[in-house]
């Protein structure tokens, strides 16, 4: 079957029923997406299916044939220019992590989200990131990270409800 | 030494990871604390480990402030036993206080080094020389200096560290006092930094265990038949009750795995999340008096009233993001580990011992670590090597979230009896404390079992008890438990006394420390002027932990089940901050996690099976549970550094408790609050 990961073609033998982010991590080799509950529970899993911030761990590998997959190591080539994405500087400048095993999963939410809504509120900020666990409790931090992104970005944050 | 084989300026010195620099814990032997190569840049080396608390980053930054170097040509090894020198673990929050302070010494020694080098080269006084950005330079009209790597070319120099050696005065401490970005943030929100998952050896096979049904069950017949059928299969090994599959894929061990009939005797197992507060105190043993002053019976009866209360806390899951793996192989007799761990040293004597051979036989590599708390056994390491040594290739084993809530271990539940005479003007004359801790040694529940309130008459009393689950770390281990009964307590007293929780607490504090926390707090919150109105609550709770005191209040409201806390107000009191936006991040961190223990957080188990094994039904909490956090660093710049990783844990419960009791008017006495609202 064949793959398309942060833009390159990957031929892959897996069976159908394999997850996504077994296949991501043992047959492409892409370490960055995280298993941290196999259930779709806990967001360290996440990556882009054609844009869509979707749980790898709960995603058959058959699902993603023919679509878009960026994960954490693609996220620097969405952005406009060299380095890092916007959304990653936020979260290293405003140290929005600890032990950092769900920031790449947080990171690429938040990539999905202000591609949809590039000036989110607090309140909706919550909202899309209900589904993570930062369980070294970074939570404060990462409120703000999404706002300092939001503003490299270009938008703006609303209030801070 | 190994560290220091191409290296131009070697600094040696005992690594000083011990807290009791009086009574330091063999061994402490002298070994490379850093070099400095030929090319101008450090290295530290270190036997702590990181696991999110930001030490890599703070040994960086405090080496490039002592050395006078850019803090990008520092690098910092930690947890590589084949590297580093010789530390118990990292644990206590003391990594800061011990080693980081002992590197910088390191540092400072080899900054001197070479300033003593130009002035031999240039046949001056070393007191006209300074260093700056990697550069050693005269001070008056600057008219030679030297860059480090020119200074070292060609040379090999090894040196002590002089016994009077001076360190920087905090104010010159500049890249560590502005340090907000980590050292390894690229690493981390780009995704290469490798967890031990993450490793991949050429040729590593992927196991998986066969668990028992319940806890203590014994394995009696296995039938493997169908799992050798799976593709990708390649052993089944079994060595008494452990047994486990090998396979070329991770997907394929999995398979196998649950293809493999086996037959188990259990335990008959009666203890239960139910019966857990009374079997606490029927199986406590080993009472331990820790304090004993003046006459409880005098003060009980000079008392105007009597207070009692019985507090209960469950067992709670570390549930840290990343689940236990590890990759081992043997090279003949060698064995190498990647693990994540807490104490590489400590594992490598484990696994040494379990496998019948020397320590030097052994090396643990300490991978990047997702999260402790106080878990992270070397269980897993010895599993993936056991699997190894059977197959002759490498193995990882890697845990699943059900494995992990499984088989790592709890904090430790307890129950707690406080009796307490009070004063009409609501002085403490009487306090009589009695916890019972689950666990196998009794040092667990001793930690913050001390009254701060000035009592003549008391007695603090802790005992261990029989520990139905495994019981094992935590953030601050038996801290948070005993500042949650106690400062329930004493909002009891206050309430009864018809006295402001705030002013009850100050009435019978003497310390100043404790004053200055619970003052500022306070007024930062604005506690005298709080307005409540339906469902809304606040609540204070103070605590010492690490040397380090704390105080916090907590606003929130509470509507049918739900609980929302809105704002935490935290006054920190660690001494001298080094890195003020690293405390900051682990109190924040620690109130987060406190919430979670406060509000829904309790391991579900009956007859040796543990029934929420995973975040469906283990509630921690999300950044929806996020409220308003304000640090207020208090620590007197001239005081030494305390702990900062731990004591914000202390006083939440009992705040969070305090506020849901003000907001309900229903005492809480027992954790977690939620599923008994």
């Amino acid at each position: 079957m064949q793959l398309l990961v942060n833009g390159q073609a990957h031929e892959v033998d897996a069976g159908a029923e394999r997850t996504l982010l077994s296949v991501l991590r043992h047959e492409v080799g892409l370490t960055g997406t995280k298993y941290g509950c196999g259930e779709g529970n806990c967001g360290a899993c996440t990556v882009l299916l054609d844009g869509e911030a979707t749980r790898s761990c709960i995603t058959p590998v058959a699902s993603a044939a023919g679509r878009e997959i960026t994960t954490i190591e693609g996220v620097e080539g969405l952005a406009d220019g060299d380095g890092l994405h916007p959304v990653q500087e936020a979260f290293a400048r405003e140290s929005a992590f600890q032990c950092a095993y769900c920031t790449p999963g947080f990171i690429v939410s938040t990539v999905a989200l202000l591609e949809r809504n590039p000036k989110p509120d607090r309140k909706q900020i919550r909202a899309a990131l209900s589904g993570h666990i930062c369980r070294c409790g970074t939570y404060p931090r990462i409120l703000k990270a999404v706002e300092t992104a939001a503003e490299l970005m270009g938008g703006q944050t609303g209030d801070t409800a | 030494m190994s560290a220091g084989k191409d290296a131009a300026l070697v600094v040696i010195g005992p690594p000083k990871w011990s807290l009791d620099p009086e009574n330091p814990v063999p061994p402490e032997d002298d070994a490379v604390l850093l070099r400095l190569g030929e090319d101008g840049r450090a290295t530290a080396y270190s036997g702590k480990v990181e696991y999110g608390q930001g030490i890599r980053s703070g040994f960086a930054y405090a080496v490039a402030d002592e050395l006078d170097l850019p803090v990008d040509s520092v690098e910092v090894v930690l947890g590589d036993t084949r590297m580093v020198p010789y530390d118990r673990g990292t644990t206590g929050s003391a990594s800061t206080r011990t080693v980081g302070l002992q590197l910088r010494r390191a540092a400072a020694a080899a900054r001197q080094a070479l300033i003593g080098l130009a002035a031999e080269e240039w046949a001056t006084d070393a007191g006209g020389i300074t260093a700056e950005k990697g550069e050693v330079l005269e001070i008056d009209g600057a008219s030679r200096s030297a860059r480090f790597a020119e200074l070292l070319e060609g040379r090999t120099l090894e040196i002590d560290i002089p016994e009077q050696i001076v360190i920087k005065q905090i104010d010159d401490l500049n890249l560590t006092a502005d340090a907000a970005r980590r050292v390894d943030a690229i690493a981390r929100v780009t995704g290469t930094a490798k967890y031990s998952r993450d490793i991949a050896l050429p040729g590593m096979l992927h196991g998986k265990i066969l668990r028992p049904p319940s806890y203590g069950a014994r394995l009696q017949q296995v039938d493997t038949t169908r799992a050798e059928q799976v593709p990708g299969f390649v052993a089944f090994v079994r060595d008494g009750d452990f047994a486990g599959v090998v396979a070329e894929r991770e997907d394929a061990a999995e398979y196998a795995l649950e293809t493999v009939r086996a037959r188990w005797e259990e335990t008959r197992v009666d203890s239960s999340d139910w019966s857990l507060p009374g079997l606490l105190k029927e199986k406590a043993k080993d009472l331990a008096v820790l304090r004993e002053s003046g006459s409880l019976d005098a003060g009980f009866d000079a008392a105007d009233r009597i207070f009692e209360g019985v507090y209960f806390v469950p067992y709670v899951a570390n549930a840290t993001m990343e689940p236990c793996a590890s990759v081992a192989e043997w090279d003949g007799g060698h064995l190498t580990v990647w693990s994540g761990n807490r104490a590489p040293f400590t594992e490598r004597a484990g696994i040494a011992q379990a496998f019948g051979i020397s320590e030097d036989s052994v090396d643990v590599i300490t991978a990047e670590v997702g999260g402790s708390f106080g878990s992270k056994s070397s269980t897993v390491s010895y599993e993936a090597a056991r699997l190894s040594q059977e197959v002759g290739r490498p193995v990882r084993v890697a845990y699943s979230r059900e494995e992990e809530f499984t088989w790592s271990t709890v904090r430790p539940a307890a129950l707690i009896e406080i009796r307490s005479g009070v004063s009409s003007d609501g002085e403490i004359v009487a306090w009589d404390y009695v916890a019972y801790h689950a666990g196998e040694t009794p040092f667990r529940g001793r930690r913050g079992a001390d009254t701060p309130y000035g009592t003549a008459n008391v007695r603090i009393a802790v005992a261990n008890a029989e520990s139905p689950l495994s019981s094992g770390s935590y953030r601050s281990l038996g801290g948070a438990v005993n500042h949650f009964a106690r400062e329930v307590h004493i909002d009891e007293i206050a309430a009864g006394m018809g006295i402001d929780p705030v002013e009850l607490r100050s009435r019978n504090l003497a310390h100043p420390r404790y004053r200055r926390v619970l003052e500022v707090a306070a007024q930062k919150f604005g506690w005298s002027s709080r307005s409540g109105s339906d469902g809304k609550g606040f609540g204070v709770a103070l605590g010492h932990d690490v040397g380090s005191y704390v105080a916090q209040c907590v606003e929130l409201s509470v509507s049918g089940r739900e609980v929302q806390v809105e704002r935490v107000v935290a006054a920190f009191d660690c001494g001298l901050a080094l890195n003020p936006d690293g405390v900051r991040n682990q109190v924040e961190g620690s109130i987060m996690m406190g919430i979670g223990t406060a509000l829904w957080e309790a391991m579900e188990f009956d007859g040796g099976r543990v029934l929420n094994p995973g975040f469906s039904r283990y509630r921690v909490p999300r950044i929806t549970d996020a409220p308003e956090i304000e640090v207020e660093l208090v620590g007197d710049p001239d005081t030494p550094s305390t702990g900062a990783g731990e004591p914000g844990i202390v006083p939440v419960a009992a705040a969070v408790a305090n506020a849901v009791t003000d907001a309900t008017g229903t005492r809480v006495d027992q954790l977690p609050i939620v599923p008994r609202l």
